[in-house]
């Protein structure tokens, strides 16, 4: 990009992609990736959701890299974001939870209970 | 360049590995202060770094063997030993520490049969210690090569060390 | 088109379309055209939005309100109200299912409530592996608003105006840095970025790196145009692949993207960037040791000034900026000085990242205001710590910086405050240490750190920490001396002023904080030879018996009743503790919490284990230490409590002749008339205190010392020495017995009654206010009497200092707990008592690590009851005792002790008296030290005690050997209903269960010869 205004353009672009609803993906799933993400397990996780995606054949949910969101606690975690809905933080994913929150949430709408963070404390 | 000394080029001939390295010099040489990327590729192509490598390094750049080895000595990440086919780091962080990162290095010890520092004598594990690789979340852990294994106990290692022939 | 204000968005999946979706949106066009809003308000038909069972439903667009279950009907309305007036329909909304109420929306959660996202505002949200994400995100606005509308200097006076420090540790003011830089002379100039993370337990660089290269390369070039340098360099930790791998993507990214290289965003700047790798080590973190380490060379520091500002990176002048501080520029830029400094206290602006890691439930990378307090990040972001330890310190600022004991968690966290408590900000490592954390090898451990990584340049930083280690290893061995203590302040003091660079001058602080907050820690190790952490290995003989306040040699009697030699067994524990039988039933079992067998599954049941051996039929006469001879010197022991007794059978062990003068009619105090009989049985205390008479030791009930009889009278029939051990029996009753109700009693007159059996009279409701073990008590016994009971407690259940067990079976009988509730006032009426309460809420942290309950104010209410029982509290009462004689009380009235030794040279103390209320097993570990002191006070000669002897355990032992695979059995406690009013709870387990559990023992104590 040559100027400021092609930034611009570029960041008006991307950030109408952004919204799920004009885009054309109707899901996103972002895998924390950072190291401690990846020593717990994230990296796992990535591919079994890139495995289920390919296996159920759909083309509107996309899978994205980013960095460690900080409880490195409860890693993996992932955050769902389903278009017109707020996203969905879900902790602990290893494959087992990546088929489950495959299935019920990103397939049929239904949040995954146990792989939620309780509101307060443990 | 994350490629380390872990994963070396073994399928390379010596020659052929002083040759890459020769290039990789010649590239770079209008950088200023390569030394330290340098001696990089060259651990990363030999493992780790005799006499032999320093000295090629030092006479490809043009500068003195001594200058080649203070920078060598100085930093703990080159090694002038081989070193064991995989690298058994143990973090003794604080949080390692607290979390009884001295326990499973004693079981390490023990069923290596090796000191701290030492590689076994099939080359199969080399043993060191390390300040914080930050994963303090998952404490204590242990590295081996890349992969990472956190919230350890000395009886989850037999099932950890079986993975690394 | 463009005049749409409004988008309606009408789900049109197959099971709407099946509930009626098409009617609502004809409807919904009907609706609009009657409003004349067709132009305005856009329908839109969507996919399924996957909640099916709720539809129809819509989402009205911007505001996202989500309505459900629509009918035709509901359209007119919605228009109506909430497109035209703005207000919406709330029955139309959508209700939470349960599920809802956990959906983790990351507002929600209390690790992230708390947080303030600046600088990492962008991890793990944008897309690592490409730019878009991030210029979605605003990204290279900054830059581009600086290139374009802000000279060089406007910069800087930007950054300044913001307040923002270093936050690599020192806090330096940034814009100053900057300033520096950009007035310095020189044709070329650098930026650099440190990334050298070395502190042990701190990571939010590599996080920041791994999450978001691009803000710190953006804030690079915007830093580079500033002080006008062309060239950044990023000096990156070896041992950080991914972060590495990552900034490669970024960087080449930004080349794609013409964001590097020649005339950036056409407005003429140069830019370009370099990674370079440290190679482990740690004193390139220091400045002029990086940018030596960038050149090629050593990275040994230089002296300064010259300061890199002027004169750095290849004799040029250079600015070097931490990551995190980097990554708080972009915004600064873009979003102004003045939001960024609304953020933070008046000297520190902005937020801080932490990584919070130890012994904390939530581990991770926080990013919070600053001025936070301590406590919030510890309990609110972190969660507290596992396992129900107890707080001890955070290690904050890694090896230059210092710990913060729990009576400071009250403390804001900013630079300055930071300072004055000894620790600093640091890079930002925060490690929780809880009671398992033994304070002197944390100064050890950074000290051999510091050793470690000394460049060995200059002679303080490379001998003086060397001698300091020394010292300090010696102490963690048992063969520290009082002396050690001043030298090691000495080389800290010496070495802080001549050390040559950062690193060296801050070695010290670790040694220089704990001794500051720990001294009584390295005390124990020297004088004690005592590691109450059970960390240091050479102090420890078992985790078990190192935290057994009586150091009962544990291992030894779980291995001798596994092998059915009951008499070994018992031999091992009457060594230490007369009392088996009473503790196998009630003591709170120390022992436990650190029991090893934890690493694999549950600690062992020791407490159980214990109780059967006791129970066995076993002559404790056979058992005990053999007397020495008599030394024909007398000793009075006064109070013939657990702690009394058992100083009088240590001393009798001795071969001294003792007396034990007790004011009521029976021997045992609390364990006689306080713990109600059905958790300890009459039965079994009077047996162990026969076994001691039996021993030898003497017992003259019925006498009151002080009233009866005075220490100097005592002193003319012979006594030389006496032990004070009268216990805790004075209750608190914040003037509330005043009014001589009987229907108003104290926690202990209460008991002591009930094990009197004296007629209670309490009638059918009954309120305890109090949540110690006596508040448990009371109530399991008032229940017990047929009444309804509640407990009311001022702060949450889990500041109840009583043993959890004793609450669960408490709750499990009936007893309802009402938490965060006191008392005010009660009023007696002849038909009940009118109990005043008040609700609480916690405030900030006390001196002990909880919080303060604070009325709620207006919360009084008044609850109606039959009997009020207040266990609010306990002190000594023995003025009259002590009268004429030169002791002075402490303010809650108990006397203060050093090891047993008082002010007066032939008196001693211990247990209750000196403690306050405390356990048995503590009380027997008091007179221990008592009975040591007492003998060097009357021989002048030191020697190893028999209770401190441990002999080898003779019981076979593979080392080799896996662990069984048994698990912890539980308590056999009978159930509820069978439950009576004297009989005890609790039943001996059989030889099998004993058997099985003594098995699962690590055997700790085991050493390779």
């Amino acid at each position: 990009m040559k100027n400021l205004e092609e930034l611009k353009i570029m960041r008006e672009r991307v950030k109408k992609d952004l919204q799920l609803r004009a885009g054309k993906h109707r899901v996103k799933i972002v895998v924390g990736m950072g190291s401690c993400g990846i020593a717990a397990g994230a990296r796992e996780t990535m591919n079994e959701f890139l495995n289920l995606i390919e296996k159920s054949n759909k083309t509107d949910i996309i899978v994205t890299a980013s960095g460690c969101f900080g409880f490195c606690a409860q890693e993996p975690m992932i955050h769902v974001y389903v278009e017109d809905k707020k996203p969905v933080t879900y902790r602990n994913v290893d494959i087992e939870a990546a088929q489950e929150i495959f299935d019920n949430h990103i397939l049929n709408g239904k949040i995954v209970e146990k792989y939620l963070f309780s509101k307060g404390k443990k | 360049m994350s490629e380390t000394a872990i994963n070396r080029t073994d399928q390379l001939t010596d020659e052929e590995k002083y040759e890459k390295l020769r290039e990789f010099i010649q590239e770079n040489s209008d950088k200023k202060g390569y030394l330290i990327p340098i001696l990089y590729e060259a651990q990363s192509l030999f493992g780790y770094l005799p006499v032999e490598v320093q000295r090629f390094v030092a006479d490809e750049m043009n500068i003195s063997v001594s200058e080649v080895f203070g920078v060598v000595t100085f930093y703990s990440y080159f090694k002038t030993q081989p070193v064991g086919r995989h690298t058994i780091t143990i973090c003794m962080g604080t949080a390692c520490y607290v979390r009884g990162a001295k326990k499973i290095l004693e079981a390490l010890q023990d069923k290596l049969g090796i000191k701290m520092g030492d590689t076994t004598e099939d080359l199969r594990f080399t043993l060191g210690e390390q300040r914080c690789f930050g994963s303090c979340g998952m404490a204590p852990v242990i590295m081996i090569d890349k992969d990472v294994h956190g919230r350890l106990t000395p009886n989850k290692l037999d099932a950890i060390l079986e993975k690394y022939k | 088109m463009n005049n749409i204000r409004t988008q309606l968005l009408l789900c049109h999946g197959t099971s709407c379309m099946s509930n009626g979706a098409t009617t609502v949106r004809e409807a919904l066009e009907e609706a609009l055209r009657e409003a004349n809003l067709e132009k305005e308000v856009e329908i839109i038909t969507t996919g399924c939005m996957g909640i099916c069972e709720l539809g129809p439903i819509m989402v009205v667009y911007p505001d996202g309100v989500f309505y459900q279950q629509l009918k035709p009907e509901d359209a007119r309305e919605i228009v109506q109200e909430h497109i035209l007036k703005g207000r919406v329909v709330q029955h139309l909304f959508y209700k939470k299912p349960k599920s809802e109420e956990l959906v983790a929306m990351m507002e929600e959660i209390d690790f992230f409530k708390l947080q303030k996202r600046i600088a990492r505002r962008n991890c793990g949200i944008i897309d690592v592996n490409t730019i878009d994400d991030y210029i979605g995100a605003d990204g290279f606005m900054a830059l581009g608003k600086a290139l374009t509308e802000m000279t060089p200097q406007e910069v800087i006076e930007e950054v300044k105006k913001s307040g923002l420090r270093g936050r690599g540790g020192a806090g330096f003011p940034t814009g100053l840095k900057w300033d520096f830089a950009a007035k310095a002379k020189g044709e070329k100039k650098y930026i650099l970025c440190n990334a050298d993370e070395g502190d042990p337990g701190a990571f939010m660089d590599r996080s920041m790196l791994e999450g978001d290269s691009y803000s710190v390369l953006e804030a690079m070039m915007i830093g580079g145009y500033a002080i006008g340098a062309n060239q950044g360099y990023i000096y990156v930790r070896a041992e950080y692949p991914l972060a590495i791998e990552r900034l490669k993507i970024a960087i080449s990214e930004l080349r794609k993207h013409q964001l590097l290289g020649k005339n950036i965003l056409g407005t003429g700047f140069d830019f370009d960037v370099e990674i370079r790798m440290g190679a482990g080590a740690f004193v390139c973190g220091e400045e002029t040791a990086l940018m030596r380490s960038i050149e090629g060379k050593r990275g040994e520091p230089r002296p300064r000034p010259p300061f890199p500002a002027n004169k750095g990176l290849f004799e040029v002048p250079t600015v070097l900026n931490n990551v995190e501080t980097l990554a708080n520029i972009p915004y600064i830029i873009l979003h102004g000085a003045d939001n960024f400094a609304s953020v933070g206290t008046e000297k520190s602006k902005g937020t801080k990242i932490f990584a919070l890691a130890g012994n904390i439930n939530n581990t991770g990378l926080i990013e919070v205001p600053i001025g936070i307090t301590l406590g919030e990040i510890v309990y609110n972001i972190g969660g507290g710590i596992p396992g129900n330890k107890k707080f001890k310190a955070v290690q904050i600022g890694g090896p230059s910086g210092g710990c913060i004991p729990a009576q400071h968690l009250n403390a804001i966290v900013d630079y300055e405050s930071l300072k004055e408590l000894g620790a600093i900000m640091g890079s930002g490592g925060l490690i929780v240490m809880d009671e398992d954390t033994c304070m002197v090898d944390i100064a050890r451990y950074f000290m051999e750190f510091i050793q470690d990584e000394s460049c060995g340049k200059c002679t303080p930083c490379r001998e003086g920490t060397r001698v300091m280690l020394k010292i300090l290893t010696r102490i963690c061995e048992g063969k520290g001396k009082m002396e050690d203590l001043d030298t090691l302040e000495e080389l800290s003091y010496n070495i802080k002023d001549t050390a040559l660079c950062g690193l060296g001058q801050t070695a010290p602080n670790p040694v220089l904080s704990t001794l500051r907050y720990f001294r009584h820690e390295y005390i124990e190790h020297i004088r004690d030879k005592k590691c109450r952490a059970g960390v240091c290995a050479e102090l420890v003989y078992a985790p078990c018996s190192n935290s057994c306040p009586a150091s009962v040699n544990v291992p030894a009697y779980l291995a001798y009743t596994k092998e059915g030699q009951y008499d070994k067994a018992m031999q091992a524990h009457l060594r230490a503790n007369p009392f088996p039988a009473v503790c196998g039933r009630v003591c709170p079992a120390f022992c436990e919490s650190r029991c090893r067998r934890k690493d694999i599954d549950d600690a062992i049941n020791i407490r159980a284990v214990k109780r059967f051996m006791a129970d066995q039929d076993v002559d404790y006469l056979d058992c005990f230490p053999e007397k020495k001879n008599k030394n024909g010197k007398k000793v009075a022991v006064i109070g013939a409590g657990p702690s009394g007794l058992s100083n009088a059978y240590f001393l009798t062990m001795l071969g001294y002749e003792v007396a034990v003068f007790e004011a009521q009619p029976k021997a045992g105090g609390m364990l006689t008339y306080a713990i109600p009989s059905y958790r300890l049985p009459k039965d079994i205390v009077e047996k162990e205190i026969k076994a001691l008479v039996d021993y030898g030791v003497q017992i003259k009930t019925n006498v009151r010392v002080g009233e009866d009889i005075t220490l100097d009278e005592l002193r003319s029939e012979g006594y030389e020495a006496f032990y004070i051990s009268t216990g805790s029996w004075d209750c608190v009753m914040a003037g509330m017995g005043d009014t001589g109700d009987p229907r108003i009693f104290s926690g202990l007159d209460f008991l002591s009654k009930f094990n009197k059996k004296e007629k209670l009279e309490i009638g059918k409701e009954v309120l305890v206010i109090g949540g110690g073990n006596s508040a448990i008590d009371a109530a399991r016994t008032a229940k017990r009497l047929g009444a309804n009971v509640t407990i009311a407690y001022r702060r949450t259940r889990e500041e109840m200092p009583a043993d959890e067990a004793e609450i669960i079976e408490a709750e499990r009988e009936g007893i309802k707990i009402s938490l965060l509730q006191n008392i005010k006032e009660v009023t007696p009426k002849k038909e009940s008592l009118e109990v005043e309460l008040v609700n609480m809420r916690l405030g900030e942290y006390d001196s002990s690590g909880r919080r303060r309950p604070i009325e709620i104010k207006g919360s009084t209410f008044i609850k109606k009851v039959d009997a009020l029982i207040l266990a609010i509290g306990q002190k000594p009462k023995i003025s009259d005792l002590v009268k004429g004689e030169k002791i002075e009380l402490n303010r809650n009235s108990t006397i203060p002790t050093e090891k047993g030794i008082t002010k007066v040279k032939d008196i001693f103390a211990g247990g209750d008296v000196v403690l306050g209320a405390a356990t048995v097993v503590e009380a027997i570990g008091e007179a221990q030290n008592a009975a040591e002191a007492i003998d060097f006070y009357l021989t002048g000669k030191i020697k190893v005690y028999p209770w401190r002897i441990k002999d080898p355990v003779n019981v076979e032992f593979d080392p080799e050997s896996e662990p069984v695979d048994f698990k912890r059995s539980k308590d056999n406690l009978i159930p509820v209903e069978d439950r009576g009013v004297y009989d005890e709870v609790e039943k001996t387990w059989s030889k099998d269960t004993t058997c099985r559990e003594s098995e699962r023992c690590l055997r700790c104590e085991y050493r390779e010869d």
